[in-house]
């Protein structure tokens, strides 16, 4: 009897506190909040606002970026490489995640797995595998010499061809994952239902298929061109100087030039855009950012 | 018709040697990783003259590449609990609490995801080097914290918020305190968010090179950053017999996860 009545009593003082406290409750986010001010946002607005402070006030970082042929050029090989980047993994990735979707069931699982393993292994040791099969007298070339399909080696390694091959690999398993999901949402029945009605596959594929995949290539797509955009090693390592993107010219004014203010309008650049990207796709690709429509 | 695979007709023969030619091209270098670690010619040559395991006592006789492996465990250990930590703190405040703002504070927890390692390599290194943070472990953890805080917070929020919270109440009801009711009855219910958060931490620092890049310094480096170095320099085979070690690391990653979800299902 005494139990039960401390614990009416305790019960709603209890309830009553615990609401005071969820109402507040930000509490223990403040740690973060704090560590990640110091450690992330200061340190990242400090580096834009020395693009417009260094060497003296003024635009005159962003004008040297624009107006420079060299700084254009490594502008607009960022832009090329990234879309050539997303659109044959986009070709590739779709077959692929098909394939693993529709096959039986152990084949898809080892093509899947394969997927898996090649994207959890070491970037550098990818990179590395790539920079040697790529050479003039590498695996590649010297099987295409053998075969007779070229009598010259074709200059794979320190070119645009390279950088692009390097790439691919690496963002190739991200589309596959972007694809799986959207992939197992189609219902078969579907598809019967079209065959019924009289529709032919290449029918069925334009008509029913690549529309409602269409917001999961997006997102892939997306994802893969913004993460091509900052990407800094594998370019450096297979790509010639002229193929120079944003992330290593601003690795290169930093480390070489110490031009942070050059650094700072390249990075603004490319956070920029990343933003701008990303909010793009929380606007229209997103689930929630489909609605009625 | 387009969804089964006998119902492909002659569509499943080019779906099928367009996946296979991707399979290879996803398989090959890491095969000629393998290959390359045995591989008895010192200039790489392809396909081997001859097999030898001179590379693997090369490697295993050099204390730089022990260093920096230890250096990169090490890391990874002290960033994966220090993330696991403040990804519960975070975690509480956005699934538990109702405070304003609470939408944004989540919003910006989680753009370190979406900024470039670049951006934020050269800030930090900048901000590190006044404060002669650059080159110190310290600063390594810093860095790396900043990268793997994020998939914490998304792993620990999620499974916060798939529990319900009544748990906490009830444990309140019955005398415990707030932080006793989380401690002793949500922290077992949500184990799962606090395990991959620790691990996604820890591949996020295990992995990362390039804002490891402007962290290190000649006596202090992960085992990415000492490839990274080894690789500009030369093409040697060390290269390939680490990489071969850490393809097999991977492997046996992906069987123990296989099996761990077999038992989870069961």
């Amino acid at each position: 009897m005494a139990d039960q009545i401390s614990l009416s009593r305790a019960a709603p003082a209890a309830s009553r506190e615990a609401r005071r406290r969820r109402a507040r409750g930000f509490a223990p986010a403040a740690p973060v909040l704090a560590f990640l001010l110091l450690c992330f946002a200061l340190p990242v607005l400090a580096l834009l606002l020395r693009s417009i402070l260094e060497p003296h006030p003024g635009l005159q970082n962003y004008a040297a970026l624009l107006a420079t042929g060299t700084y254009a050029n490594v502008l607009e090989n960022t832009f090329l490489i990234s879309f050539i980047v997303t659109a044959i993994t986009a070709v590739v990735g779709l077959p692929l995640a098909w394939f693993i979707t529709v096959a039986p069931r152990r084949l898809g699982r080892l093509v899947f797995g394969i997927v898996i393993l090649s994207m959890w292994t070491n970037l550098l040791a990818r990179t590395y595998a790539w920079m040697v099969l790529l050479q003039d007298t590498g695996p590649i070339n010297n099987f295409l010499i053998w075969t007779g399909l070229i009598k010259n080696p074709l200059p794979l390694y320190g070119s645009l061809a390279g950088v692009v091959i390097g790439m691919v690999y690496i963002m190739l398993p991200f589309m596959v994952i972007s694809l799986r999901g959207p992939l197992a949402a189609l219902d078969p029945a579907m598809f019967q239902a079209a065959s019924l009605c009289g529709a032919a596959r290449l029918q069925s594929f334009t008509r029913i298929f690549l529309p409602l995949l269409l917001p999961g290539l997006g997102a892939g797509g997306l994802i893969i061109f913004v993460m091509s955009l900052g990407y800094y090693i594998t370019p450096s390592l297979l790509g010639g100087a002229q193929d120079m993107m944003l992330a290593e010219l601003i690795a290169q004014q930093v480390q070489t030039l110490l031009n942070w203010g050059l650094a700072g309008a390249a990075s603004f650049v490319l956070l920029v855009v990343t933003l701008a990207l990303y909010a793009v796709q929380a606007r229209y690709l997103a689930p929630h950012g489909r609605k009625g429509h | 018709m387009l969804m089964e695979f006998s119902l492909l007709g002659w569509w499943r023969v080019v779906l099928s040697a367009v996946a296979g030619l991707a399979a290879l091209f996803l398989l090959a270098p890491l095969g000629l990783l393998i290959a390359l670690s045995f591989d008895s010619s010192q200039w790489l040559q392809f396909p081997p003259p001859g097999w030898t395991l001179q590379w693997y006592a090369q490697v295993f006789a050099d204390p730089n590449w022990l260093a920096s492996l230890l250096t990169s465990l090490e890391l990874g250990a002290v960033v994966t609990l220090a993330s696991v930590l403040l990804g519960l703190l975070a975690g509480f405040a956005i699934a538990r609490g109702s405070f304003p703002g609470r939408e944004t504070l989540r919003g910006f927890f989680l753009t370190p995801m979406i900024m470039p390692s670049i951006v934020l390599g050269i800030a930090l290194y900048a901000v590190f080097l006044r404060l002669h943070l650059a080159g110190t472990f310290l600063g390594f953890v810093l860095a790396h914290l900043v990268l793997a805080l994020p998939f914490s917070i998304v792993a620990i929020t999620g499974a916060l918020e798939a529990t319900d919270k009544s748990l906490e109440d009830a444990a309140m009801l019955c005398g415990a305190g707030l932080w006793e009711a989380r401690v002793r009855v949500i922290l077992p219910a949500i184990r799962h968010g606090i395990f991959s958060a620790a691990i996604f931490s820890f591949l996020t620092s295990w992995d990362e090179v390039v804002v490891a890049i402007f962290m290190a310094s000649p006596g202090l480096q992960t085992l990415p950053v000492r490839m990274l170095g080894e690789v500009r320099q030369n093409l040697s085979p060390d290269i390939a017999v680490v990489s071969s070690l850490l393809v097999l690391g991977t492997l046996l990653l992906m069987g123990l996860a296989a099996i761990f979800n077999k038992d989870a299902k069961r």
